[in-house]
């Protein structure tokens, strides 16, 4: 009796989250589903068309698709290394009994509470090539300087470049991590005469797999929706080079006005997010380490 | 086991964070189709002074808000029982409008891109202005501009822009005087372009002051340009119209900017950047200030851009002058703007359209006229001495030469931009734009880009519009 009662009392008090999900994300998914298969555009009753937004988008007919597809896998194949890398590397600086540790954590992570607009703003500046900082600074070192988000080939590194200032919060998630090592295993270590590399091979890493395997997930699906830096600083030029998946399905939606298209985009993406994941949850068993598991 | 609910609990997760950050784009996906009812006598008025709200969206900078609050203040007293809930809204118009419509709150008149106005009218969910126009005792279609129309089938009209703007020189006198360089302000005086260039290169000066035209130029360091113009395709197509080209054919079915006139007009704006040095690349651009703000701090001596500059111009303190544009072989300028429309579902059809003329009057919004970042759509006011002098002459925005420059030259020469006619151009436009990049950037050629992109653009040409 009183197991029900609580089961309902839990129900209700999850209802919000529950409602939430079924309202503002599964009905509008299952909504954008039916309307991927129709040409929608707001005023105009969806007219069913089948396949067509699919076979418009795979056969080719659609002149953006495979070029945003191919810029948005570059950049998610170049930035989720890099910015894992990165944000560990910090991660493990700050962890270390340095001084104005405190301080220092702050500063990396501040970069993240500023909005993407204004980071967008400010990068726009310090990478103009004839006045921006950061080939002034290239040119006062005698190096050769770039056209940066400018040209074809450079402004997907440079892009990618710029995201490594706002890994703050993948730092923070990984700090957590390395303060969730127990000592003890360091601590065997080091009696066993171990030296700082293997401590961190055979310790830091392995306990570490899960975090990075999190940080992994969530690096990938926010690479293939980055938006903000194609929308604002170079809208998706030059030559398309920089056309995001999602700015490419933000435009058919609202500048093309082809609903139903927009929501064949979005599912393709879908699609291939879930299939990424999947992936990387079956790779996971190769090398995530869960704490208590027996490992060989 | 437990994996599986982890894959499973993992593919939610992915699943939410994929549709909350597409937010935009979810509630206006979703949202049924507008029912919108149409009205059946469209024109069957409402017992006078019964209040009516009309509900009124625009975008603008706070200069034109402040004039349009001042505006249907002045159209509330006219008309007492009308309150006007006129909405500002500044940024993403088209997204928020689009929005509105689907939620069934579509505004009774607005500001609408000619991109969503023109599939909406064929839709029947816009008023065709002309029937309006032809029972209206006090306007006729006559009395406006002829090539400021947006009509979406014969006979039918979504309206006119909601105000004129077109395309000329604008210049600080300063740095032309010592140059010596005049630039011609009617269209029979129009520099060719070679004396264009010439001009230009006059104007172009380097870091240790030598113009373009001396040889010890140096491009690498140039101090103040000769000449800019904006990359987005008004920037460049009145050059490609004075050279007798077009983006499409008469019927929109065949994609023109391949033509040799067409091809050669790009390549020699292209090649005041890329090969004359006179006009800064899109890069240089970037880090130069608004075009009013470079003519004024002396980055750049001649700026072609859309005559709202005046606005800005009007306000800054300093000596400006303006032209009419060059000529490859006929003197025209580029005509531009977008509608204000009416929805078919407001209920007060007659009130909105009452509100559409007050609009349209540019005695009631002749802040925005004599502050020049309008031009009046009346034919009148461009014709009648005591109507020009209330708007084109003696304010700070209209400098001497403004009548011939840009009035008359908009009225006699003036040929309506593609987004008039041109089915899907916000696609079509999305496609040559990205490849015109690389010409600006002097990485192709015009006619190496265009060809490129031809197979592209013709499965988007869905003809014209009007037709």
């Amino acid at each position: 009796m009183r197991t029900k009662k609580e089961a309902i009392a839990g129900w209700l008090f999850a209802m919000p989250v529950v409602l939430g999900f079924i309202i503002f994300t599964l009905g509008p998914m299952l909504a954008s589903l039916v309307l991927s298969f129709t040409d929608y555009r707001v005023l105009i009753q969806p007219k069913f068309v089948g396949f067509d937004n699919y076979t418009n988008l795979f056969s080719g007919l659609d002149p953006f698709f495979y070029k945003s597809l191919l810029v948005t896998s570059y950049y998610v194949v170049l930035s989720v290394p890099a910015q894992l890398i990165f944000a560990f590397s910090i991660a493990l600086i700050m962890n270390r009994d340095i001084k104005f540790r405190a301080l220092f954590r702050s500063i990396y992570y501040l970069p993240s509470i500023v909005p993407a607009v204004a980071i967008s703003m400010i990068w726009l500046w310090l990478l103009n090539p004839d006045l921006g900082l950061v080939n002034s600074l290239l040119k006062s070192a005698g190096l050769p300087t770039s056209l940066w988000i400018f040209s074809e080939k450079t402004v997907i590194p440079s892009l990618v470049f710029m995201s490594l200032w706002t890994t703050g919060g993948t730092m923070v998630i990984f700090l957590a991590g390395l303060q969730g090592i127990p000592r003890h295993l360091y601590e065997a270590v080091e009696i066993d005469g171990g030296n700082s590399l293997q401590s961190f091979t055979h310790v830091t890493l392995p306990m570490m797999s899960p975090t990075i395997f999190f940080n992994l997930v969530m690096g990938f699906i926010g690479g293939f929706q980055s938006f903000t830096s194609a929308y604002i600083m170079t809208q998706g030029g030059p030559n398309n080079a920089s056309l995001f998946y999602v700015f490419y399905l933000y435009r058919e939606a609202f500048t093309f006005q082809k609903m139903g298209s927009a929501s064949a985009i979005a599912w393709v993406l879908f699609v291939i997010i879930s299939i990424l994941t999947v992936l990387v949850f079956r790779s996971s068993n190769m090398w995530v380490y869960y704490e208590g598991e027996a490992k060989n | 086991m437990k994996r599986r609910i982890a894959l499973f609990l993992a593919l939610v997760m992915v699943l939410g964070i994929l549709f909350s950050a597409c937010g935009a784009a979810g509630p206006a996906t979703s949202a049924a189709p507008a029912s919108v009812k149409p009205a059946e006598s469209a024109l069957a008025t409402p017992a006078p002074k019964q209040p009516v709200t009309l509900k009124f969206t625009y975008w603008g900078s706070p200069i034109e808000k402040d004039a349009v609050v001042k505006t249907m203040a002045n159209f509330q007293k006219k008309y007492p029982y009308i309150t006007v809930d006129a909405q500002h809204i500044p940024a993403d118009y088209e997204t928020k409008i689009t929005t509105m419509v689907a939620g069934n709150t579509a505004p009774d008149i607005a500001y609408l891109g000619e991109g969503l106005a023109f599939p909406w009218a064929e839709e029947g969910k816009i008023y065709n202005i002309l029937e309006f126009l032809d029972k209206d005792t006090e306007l006729k279609k006559e009395s406006f501009l002829s090539n400021i129309w947006y009509d979406w089938a014969p006979g039918k009209s979504i309206g006119t822009n909601t105000a004129v703007e077109a395309f000329a020189i604008f210049y600080n006198k300063e740095l032309t005087e010592k140059a010596g360089v005049t630039v011609p302000i009617t269209a029979d005086t129009a520099w060719t372009w070679e004396q264009f260039v010439e001009a230009a290169q006059k104007l172009t000066i380097d870091g240790n002051g030598k113009n373009a035209l001396d040889s010890a130029f140096d491009s690498k360091n140039i101090k103040q340009y000769g000449v800019q113009f904006g990359t987005w395709w008004a920037g460049w197509l009145w050059a490609v119209y004075s050279n007798g080209g077009d983006y499409l054919n008469a019927d929109g079915t065949e994609f023109t900017l391949t033509k040799p006139e067409a091809v050669e007009a790009i390549q020699k704006m292209s090649d005041l950047i890329n090969k004359y040095h006179v006009c800064p690349s899109p890069i240089q651009s970037k880090a130069l200030p608004a075009p009013t703000v470079s003519l004024q701090s002396k980055q750049v001596a001649m700026s072609i851009d859309g005559q709202w500059c005046l606005l800005d111009l009007g306000a800054a303190d300093f000596k400006f002058g303006v032209g009419v544009l060059p000529k490859l072989k006929t003197s025209i300028t580029l005509v531009l703007g977008s509608p204000t429309v009416i929805f078919k579902s407001t209920k007060y059809p007659e009130e909105a359209w009452l509100l559409y003329k007050w609009l349209a009057n540019p005695e009631s919004s002749i802040d925005l006229q004599a502050g020049g970042l309008w031009m009046p759509l009346l034919k009148d006011w461009y014709t009648k001495p005591e109507l020009i002098s209330k708007w084109a002459e003696n304010n700070a925005a209209h400098p001497d030469g403004y009548k011939d420059a840009i009035m008359k030259q908009t009225m006699t020469n003036g040929v309506p931009g593609p987004s008039y006619t041109i089915k899907n151009f916000a696609k079509i436009d999305a496609i040559v734009g990205a490849a015109l990049e690389q010409v600006w950037l002097g990485e192709k050629t015009a006619k190496e880009a265009l060809d490129g992109i031809a197979d592209k653009v013709k499965p988007e040409l869905k003809g014209r519009y009007g037709k």
